[in-house]
């Protein structure tokens, strides 16, 4: 066994348990923990296929943003653990049921009949120069503009909503408004009275 | 690979609304909640402004630009006119709605025109990654527009539904398209469609279809993939409501006729029989559901997953004529679904939803004006002629028993449609005949009155004459 | 060697987890927002695979889409949780009964 071949059955096997867990264990927090091995292990494989750039970007942007973002909120919110399991025995036959036919269809479809090594043959691998960052880039740039921008606008999109729908000002709140205490002038804090001088008699 | 800047012209409205909707979204910042009443005048120029563009550049050829990942062609200018006129609708019917329960706020504006913008870039993708982003875009800003009414329960859990399952729609969609890249080696709808032709064996293609429509089932709601409909109707705020039940219907349509017409036509007898299912599915338990519903905004989403069950059936003839005839259908029904929403939101006020059915009873004694439009809206529906909803039913029945061999589809359908006519019959017995409940006077801005008014003999006018808009249904298939 | 089978068995088994997942968690949506991604994994496993033995880039642009698209949905959907949480102090979905008909 290669040494690729070691590494892609290794990970597999990881990608797998851990996805496994992931939609089994009790505790949320831990859940989203064995979600990052999931994404770590698939980041791996994915090197193996020579997408270095989206295996550097899965970590980086979906176990380091992403998944930290699962934990805030999982963390903020008041979480009845308990209650959350209940019921996961009286559904576990039929989702293992569906699960398992599912497998079967998909396996016997994407299995090696169709898509064996005698239909697509490994292609070879890429030359040590080879820079994956800039095949994207080259393409993402110039033939795949318009979904880039499009892109763009969907975060956007996030941004407003994610703002809108959690932003809350709560009355009671007392906030600082700093254009107000720049604008400020000498005249709105301070009267000038002019008083006669009390006299000493 | 050299960059040549891509021909911008055909994405002109495009790139005015993204431009506008930046603008309004910066400009709200600036404006007073009490004036308010800015934003929504902006939103509704930009509308305006973009209707006016894609009207003066109408074009009767296909243009491609963007290396081939947007289209323009009738049928997407066709589209996005109903797209923009619809939105516009709703936009003026829900400004005194959101204002009495204090949602008017620039984000439900600014959110639905990125909604419109998702929309056009759905109707004019030409690209499994242009239907996927403006899928998300879309589908996203519904998301977000559901929860908008933060203190109530019913909208954070229809939003909740909504989400998790528009999730799942769009995976099972993503694993459709892989598979359909995998074959095919191209994201590019034309190189697929030519691809697809040339495989010898069609295992693996059907095999990624199969996913392709369940991920449009659920965005159209056809059963069973509908379960969503009801509860993010009901859930919704009515405004939101609103834009959910209209305009994206119609980017629905033009997904469905970019991914199986454009992209998988070689594979037209096996969709079919596929979308038979859907159709027949749909048309049976919305309109039987339907029935048993006590909630008129429930009640109209059953009646929405049984008119896309009527959609489907001029889409699954695989012929022009049937095409023309089901994106003549979608346009009449938003038209009808816009006017019967508007509806409850003229009857709502401050504090008082009437979403009940109960709250329609004696409305002829109320307001005869009110019940007579809900009459129009309610018949059209149920098919009834002169009005225009008898007409789409009619074109859209006319070429299934033209194709061959499914003229038992069209008799079971017919059959749905008589049984769906007693809940709207019901209704009218409802507004007619009894006494009313609710005696408080209905009161509604000016606008909103003549708005639904409009919208009302729209109904019936493009029911006495609906031969204009046909042609042009038939001309931008055509082309 | 490694088949383009291997890679797409990889990713269906994958993709059923994450469906048994959303069948088994019906009552904890923080682990089915986890599922979804789970889900989105899978399909990216497809993409990526095909487009190393197709040779062909474009298939590594839709992932990088689906990433960017995956991120903005995953705000989305966590902050409707929290709007959710606010409203009714649970994301437990059997509680989640307003809506019946």
């Amino acid at each position: 066994m290669g040494i690729e071949q070691f590494i892609f059955y290794f990970f597999a096997l990881v990608m797998v348990a851990s996805a496994t867990m992931v939609i089994t264990v009790r505790n949320p927090v831990q859940a989203a923990l064995f979600l990052v091995l999931t994404f770590f292990s698939c980041a791996i494989i994915w090197m193996v296929l020579e997408a270095e750039f989206l295996a550097i970007v899965l970590v980086l942007v979906y176990v380091g943003a992403v998944m930290v973002l699962f934990l805030f909120v999982v963390m903020m919110l008041d979480i009845n653990i308990d209650r959350m399991r209940e019921g996961f025995i009286r559904y576990l036959p039929f989702g293992v049921l569906v699960g398992l036919l599912m497998a079967g269809m998909l396996i016997s479809v994407v299995g090696s009949v169709n898509f064996g090594l005698d239909k697509f043959a490994e292609p070879a691998r890429h030359a040590a120069d080879y820079n994956n960052t800039r095949e994207l880039g080259l393409v993402l740039y110039t033939k795949y503009v318009y979904p880039f921008e499009i892109a763009a606008v969907i975060l956007l999109v996030a941004i407003v909503a994610a703002i809108a729908l959690t932003l809350r000002r709560r009355p009671t709140t007392k906030y600082q408004k700093p254009e107000e205490q720049i604008a400020v002038k000498r005249d709105d804090r301070i009267r000038l009275v002019s008083m006669n001088s009390e006299k000493k008699k | 690979m050299n960059f040549e800047t891509p021909n911008i012209i055909p994405a002109i409205p495009e790139i005015t609304l993204l431009s506008l909707a930046c603008l309004i979204l910066v400009v709200d910042l600036f404006v007073k909640q009490e004036n308010r009443i800015i934003t929504y005048l902006l939103s509704q120029a930009s509308l305006l402004i973009v209707f006016l563009l894609t009207l003066f550049t109408f074009t009767t050829e296909t243009q491609f630009t963007f290396s081939n990942t947007f289209v323009r062609d009738s049928m997407s200018d066709v589209l996005k006119l109903g797209v923009y006129i619809s939105v516009f609708i709703v936009f003026l019917y829900a400004k005194d709605y959101l204002r009495q329960r204090d949602m008017f706020k620039g984000e439900f504006y600014v959110l639905g025109l990125f909604g419109v913008l998702g929309m056009m870039i759905l109707i004019s993708a030409h690209n499994l990654l242009t239907i996927y982003l403006g899928l998300e875009l879309l589908s996203l800003s519904m998301y977000a527009m559901v929860a908008m009414q933060r203190n109530s329960k019913a909208g954070s859990e229809a939003a909740m539904k909504y989400f998790v399952l528009g999730a799942i729609a769009s995976g099972m969609l993503l694993y459709g398209m892989s598979m359909i890249y995998g074959v095919t080696g191209s994201l590019d709808l034309a190189e697929i469609s030519q691809k697809v032709a040339e495989v010898s064996d069609q295992k693996l293609t059907i095999f990624g279809m199969v996913f392709l429509i369940v991920g449009i089932a659920f965005k159209l709601g056809a059963v069973p993939f509908h379960m969503w409909v009801p509860d993010v109707y009901h859930g919704a705020p009515t405004s939101v409501t609103l834009y959910i039940a209209s305009a994206p219907k119609i980017a629905a349509f033009a997904m469905l006729m970019r991914l199986l017409v454009d992209g998988l036509s070689s594979l037209q007898p096996h969709w079919q029989d596929i979308l038979i299912i859907l159709a027949i599915a749909s048309m049976g338990i919305g309109n039987i559901v339907a029935i048993a519903q006590g909630n008129l905004k429930r009640m109209l989403a059953y009646s929405a997953i049984s008119h896309v069950g009527f959609l489907l059936l001029g889409v699954l003839t695989g012929q022009q004529a049937g095409y023309a005839a089901s994106m003549f259908y979608v346009l009449s029904y938003v038209l009808m679904s816009l006017g019967s929403f508007g509806m409850i939101v003229l009857l709502s006020r401050k504090g008082f939803e009437a979403d009940n059915l109960a709250d329609y009873k004696g409305l002829n004694e109320r307001s005869p004006w009110a019940a007579f439009m809900m009459l129009i809206f309610m018949l059209s529906m149920a098919g009834v002629p002169p009005f225009l909803g008898f007409w789409a039913k009619f074109a859209v029945l006319k070429e299934v028993v033209a194709a061959d061999s499914l003229l038992w589809l069209a008799v079971v359908a017919v059959i749905f449609s008589i049984i769906g006519a007693f809940y709207y019959l019901r209704m009218i017995k409802l507004m007619y005949f009894d006494k009313p409940e609710d005696t408080q006077a209905i009161t509604a801005d000016l606008d909103l009155k003549v708005a639904l008014s409009t919208n009302s003999l729209m109904v019936l006018g493009l029911g006495l004459l609906p031969g204009g808009l046909m042609a042009l249904c038939i001309a931008a298939i055509a082309h | 060697m490694i088949a383009l089978s291997d890679f797409l068995i990889l990713g269906a088994i994958l993709f059923c987890l994450s469906v048994a997942g959303i069948f088994l968690n019906r009552k904890n949506v923080i682990i089915l927002l986890m599922a979804i991604e789970l889900m989105l994994l899978a399909v990216n496993m497809n993409f990526i695979a095909f487009s190393h033995y197709l040779g062909d880039i474009s298939g590594q642009v839709f992932v990088f889409f689906i990433l960017t698209v995956a991120a903005a949905e995953a705000a989305i959907g966590l902050a409707i949780l929290v709007v959710l949480f606010r409203s009714k102090r649970t994301i437990n979905v059997d509680d989640l009964d307003t809506l019946k008909g």
